[in-house]
């Protein structure tokens, strides 16, 4: 369960106070597929980076399983990003002179695994995303989009986390190879109960998901 | 992959990048190793010098100026002071003059003898020509004329000495006939050159004049050089006696128990004599020829850390450049879980590699350069000092003892024949190039990793996850 309560983060915009997120409040139950949709500057992936535990909020709490991660000391951070939460981003973000393999073994040596179980792993979870073997030695470059989409995706999910955060993920496909990715995403969230939170612009996307929340200046306008 | 295998890849995602960035450091760090090496081997032989000079003293009369009849004389009475020193062990005293020849100018003469009484029947194995032939450049004037006798013969030294076994300035010679002299012993025997014997058709047993004596040939010798066979040795009672300076000595060479107590010794020798000799140790004298290769060693030594600050220099520049070029990159790594340390240790594995890669050109460039660097450094700095020895006034004086110039400067025997030798060997230094220098060119390599990472570190530990968000 992620539970959201009065979240706040503020920046100092020269002697004026920005709220990017304003006293938030919501939860998500384990295993649903929810979207955050919103305008641009509406404070959406500075609410995902605050879910993500990439930045520390300046009000409020974060509960991941019942545990307060906004407590948490940044040393701390690192173990429970790389535990608990997986990132989907819309430029994918690979590390480009790693094969599709290597970069999704890389959360896997971060989390200290064997050599050998870590590239069993990694194929494992490129198998469940389509990939072929040929496909997974191949160097970022050399994929296309909705593949390199779909080794983040399985990046993401190496270290089993609890919470799956995609930030705009089909926001760089086309329609069909979107519909594919979150199709993707919709049913890990069901086959491994794995909370999945996507920000993104696409309504017929969030239309399709369990929760759909709504921002605009930084508010939680609709549920 | 683990990751510092992971650094290693990263090193070469630019190919060219790296390849000038291996190149770089190669020359930084091949030009500290051949400073290094130069450092090492200059300083070998420094150690070399200084332990091999020997222990001794030289000691002549205070402000002694060659020509002058002004010089004082040590006399036999302080030097039996320093006799008694402690730790002294043996004292080599010579007084030596100038005889002059038949048809010779006038010479400058030692102590208070009178200037016409040192003629000689002996004729100088030298021949003017022959001193022109080698550059001396040297005019003689008699009686305000050039014109010379048919029979001018160039003046001839008489080296009284209680040591007959080598000249005042330490040359051994080695005797051809006859037997050498004591000289303790106050006679007229005498030892000449065999050069000086065949030119004026003597030979062992044969007699000739100076001071107005009859002296015997004892003895012949060769001393390997054409000024040192211009020289008749006799005792050093002998020579007192005949030059009419009793007592008189003009330079003395002491000899110390142990290089330990070469510095005590002298001074105390110095406390003896006072003002009226000057008194040198042969690591004073030694001191002074080495000092062009104590420049190398500064200079090289400055070297050898600059061209290391250099390569530090230049890959914290890269290490800078490469991470404000993957901050998107750290944010990733950081987002999925990587934690500073590792990602630090990650882009110090780069680092590394690079340097690794540079030490290994760079021992090569040491390896080949060393030598011959350490070989043109030494052999340039002691032709200057050479040069400038040279060009310094009274080198004449002291190299050719030319008519009118009186007495040799006295150069203190055994001492005088270290320095020699070791002017001599002074360029003769080896370079090597040992497991001491490869595990400096290792050392320097990752005292240059770090330096240049230790910056980036800190880069890439302000780098915040949430940065890959923004960048988006």
């Amino acid at each position: 369960m992620l539970k959201v309560k009065d979240l706040s983060r503020t920046f100092q915009s020269g002697d004026t106070e920005v709220a990017a997120v304003d006293s938030i409040n919501f939860e998500v139950p384990d295993g649903q597929f929810a979207s955050i949709i919103g305008k641009s500057g509406s404070g959406k992936t500075t609410l995902l980076s605050l879910l993500g535990t990439l930045e520390k909020p300046t009000g409020g709490h974060i509960e991941i399983d019942g545990k307060d991660v906004t407590s948490l000391s940044d040393h701390a951070l690192v173990d429970y990003r790389r535990k608990k939460i997986g990132f989907v981003f819309q430029a994918y973000n690979l590390i480009p002179n790693l094969t599709a393999l290597e970069n999704v073994m890389l959360p896997l040596s971060f989390e200290g695994m064997h050599g050998t179980e870590r590239k069993k792993r990694a194929t494992e979870l490129l198998e469940q995303v389509g990939f072929t073997a040929d496909q997974m030695d191949r160097k970022p470059g050399r994929l296309s989009g909705g593949q390199q989409q779909r080794v983040a995706i399985a990046r993401a999910l190496a270290n089993k986390p609890s919470l799956i955060l995609a930030d705009e993920p089909t926001g760089n496909l086309d329609t069909e190879t979107g519909k594919m990715i979150f199709d993707l995403l919709h049913n890990l969230a069901k086959t491994q109960n794995t909370t999945i939170i996507v920000v993104t612009h696409d309504l017929s996307i969030a239309g399709k998901t369990d929760k759909s929340f709504t921002l605009s200046d930084g508010k939680l306008v609709s549920k | 992959m683990n990751t510092f295998t992971l650094g290693v890849r990263n090193a070469f995602r630019n190919a060219t990048r790296s390849l000038s960035i291996v190149i770089i450091l190669g020359l930084s760090i091949g030009l500290s190793l051949v400073m290094l090496i130069a450092h090492q081997a200059v300083g070998q032989k420094i150690n070399d010098v200084k332990s091999s000079v020997g222990n001794t003293i030289s000691i002549s009369p205070a402000g002694f100026v060659p020509g002058s009849e002004a010089n004082n004389a040590l006399t036999t009475s302080d030097l039996d002071k320093v006799k008694s020193l402690a730790h002294v062990s043996a004292l080599t005293e010579t007084l030596n003059d100038r005889l002059t020849t038949i048809g010779s100018a006038t010479f400058g003469r030692f102590g208070n003898s009178s200037p016409t009484n040192n003629q000689t029947s002996l004729k100088s194995p030298i021949n003017l020509s022959d001193v022109n032939k080698q550059g001396g450049g040297l005019h003689v004037m008699i009686d305000g004329s050039s014109q010379l006798p048919s029979n001018f013969s160039l003046p001839i030294q008489i080296l009284g000495t209680n040591d007959p076994s080598h000249l005042d300035n330490g040359t051994d010679i080695t005797i051809k006939s006859g037997k050498a002299i004591d000289g303790n012993n106050d006679s007229n025997n005498a030892l000449i050159s065999t050069d000086m014997a065949n030119k004026n058709n003597l030979k062992v047993g044969s007699t000739f004049t100076a001071y107005g004596k009859t002296l015997t040939v004892a003895g012949t010798f060769d001393s390997g050089t054409k000024g040192g066979n211009n020289t008749v040795i006799v005792s050093l009672p002998a020579e007192q006696r005949l030059s009419g300076n009793s007592g008189d000595v003009s330079s003395a060479t002491a000899t110390v128990d142990s290089i330990d107590n070469l510095e005590s010794a002298t001074a105390a020798v110095k406390n003896t004599l006072g003002s009226n000799a000057d008194v040198e140790s042969s690591q004073d004298q030694v001191n002074n020829t080495i000092k062009p290769l104590e420049n190398i060693q500064s200079v090289s030594l400055y070297s050898l850390v600059g061209a290391a600050i250099v390569g530090a220099i230049v890959i914290l520049l890269v290490m800078i450049m490469i991470v404000r070029e993957r901050r998107r990159e750290i944010g990733i790594l950081k987002a999925i879980g990587g934690s500073n340390s590792r990602i630090i240790f990650q882009f110090m594995s780069e680092a590394l590699t690079f340097t690794i890669l540079g030490a290994v050109i760079g021992l090569i460039i040491g390896i080949a350069g060393g030598g011959p660097v350490t070989n043109t450094l030494v052999t340039n700095s002691a032709n200057s000092a050479a040069n400038s020895q040279q060009a310094g006034p009274g080198s004449m004086v002291t190299r050719m003892g030319g008519p009118g110039m009186g007495f040799r400067r006295p150069t203190g025997g055994a001492l005088s024949r270290n320095v020699g030798g070791i002017r001599n060997t002074l360029t003769d230094i080896h370079a090597n190039v040992g497991w001491d220098i490869l595990a400096w060119g290792l050392g320097a390599a990752l005292f240059i990793a770090a330096i240049g990472s230790a910056f980036a570190g800190w880069l890439i530990a302000r780098v915040r996850p949430s940065e890959v968000m923004r960048a988006e």
